[in-house]
């Protein structure tokens, strides 16, 4: 039993790190990206229209970074494959 | 609690009919009944619902317009389905009992395929076999697997992202609720509107830019 106790508690461990760590650089890189191109409707409010259209088409392809982690921890909380192998 | 899998209502024949299957038909019978009702009588000068349903055609016809110039009408029918259908299914999962179809990965990924298999159809429609296939081995057939590898990769990144963020907005939205079910879960469900338009804007507006990155000759291959 200690084994599958541990498996566990590594699991939920890794998961809660894996979301902790792994959202931190998505974020960064989209408030890179929210800063430019503020500066650039600040500089230029005409343009605004073609800017967020792209800015939402860049960010939403960063915020699938962060989509990965959290698809990767929900398997590892709610579907692990893993188990059956553990829990015999 | 399980978020990863759905309920099995019923068996047909060996089928399991599931829980995003019949919330999926009832999205679909509620647009096919309004979209009925809304065009029964089309008149000249447009009632309240025909009014609604021009302003979002032509809403569409002009984002697709903003990226691929003249190519509006004939992309319509599949951007405009695409972006209905989905804003519409991301919206149902606030309606107490049914659950969002685009949180279930089987729907999503369904959604990407069709934009997989629509980008080579459109492609070899404008711009016939040989110059579609010339993209792949531009600038030399060394890159050939390279934009394989590129197609399938945004297919599955298309699907996940959806199916992402809906599923993450559902998991907070149950978690409040378990916690306390009164008024918390209130803002939340109004930023799960939020998030459901934005997230249908975000597929349509992609598949938008794959697609004319198809139809366009030769220049400009990025996306």
């Amino acid at each position: 039993m200690q084994g599958e106790i541990l498996f566990l508690c590594v699991t939920v461990v890794t998961a809660g790190f894996a979301i902790a760590i792994g959202v931190i650089f998505p974020a960064l890189g989209q408030g890179k990206a929210c800063a430019k191109a503020l500066e650039g409707i600040a500089r230029q409010p005409e343009a605004t229209g073609p800017i967020s259209r792209t800015l939402f088409v860049g960010l939403a392809l960063l915020e699938s970074l962060a989509i990965y982690v959290l698809v990767v921890s929900l398997i590892l909380l709610f579907a692990n494959p893993l188990l059956k192998y553990v829990f015999k | 609690m399980e978020f990863l899998t759905t309920k099995i209502y019923f068996y047909l024949g060996t089928l399991p009919v599931t829980k995003t299957v019949v919330s999926t038909w009832l999205v679909m019978g509620a647009l096919i009944i309004a979209s009925i009702l809304a065009t029964r009588h089309l008149k000249f000068i447009p009632g309240r619902w025909q009014n609604i349903l021009e302003m979002f055609v032509e809403g569409i016809i002009n984002m697709i317009e903003d990226m691929s110039p003249h190519n509006g009408k004939q992309l319509l029918p599949l951007v405009g389905a695409l972006a209905l259908f989905i804003g519409s299914a991301n919206l149902a999962g606030l309606i107490p009992g049914l659950k969002a179809p685009t949180s279930d990965f089987n729907t999503t990924l369904a959604l990407a395929l069709v934009v997989f298999c629509a980008v080579p159809y459109y492609g070899v429609k404008n711009q016939g076999w040989k110059n579609y296939l010339k993209v792949y081995i531009t600038p030399s057939p060394i890159m050939a697997p390279f934009h394989i590898i590129s197609e399938v990769t945004r297919t599955f990144s298309l699907a996940l992202r959806l199916f992402g963020n809906i599923l993450g907005e559902e998991i907070v939205i149950a978690i409040l609720f378990i916690l306390s079910p009164l008024i918390v879960p209130v803002p939340m469900m109004l930023f799960a509107i939020f998030t459901g338009v934005i997230q249908a804007y975000i597929f349509t507006i992609l598949t938008i830019v794959y697609l004319s990155a198809a139809i366009e000759k030769e220049d400009s291959a990025e996306g």
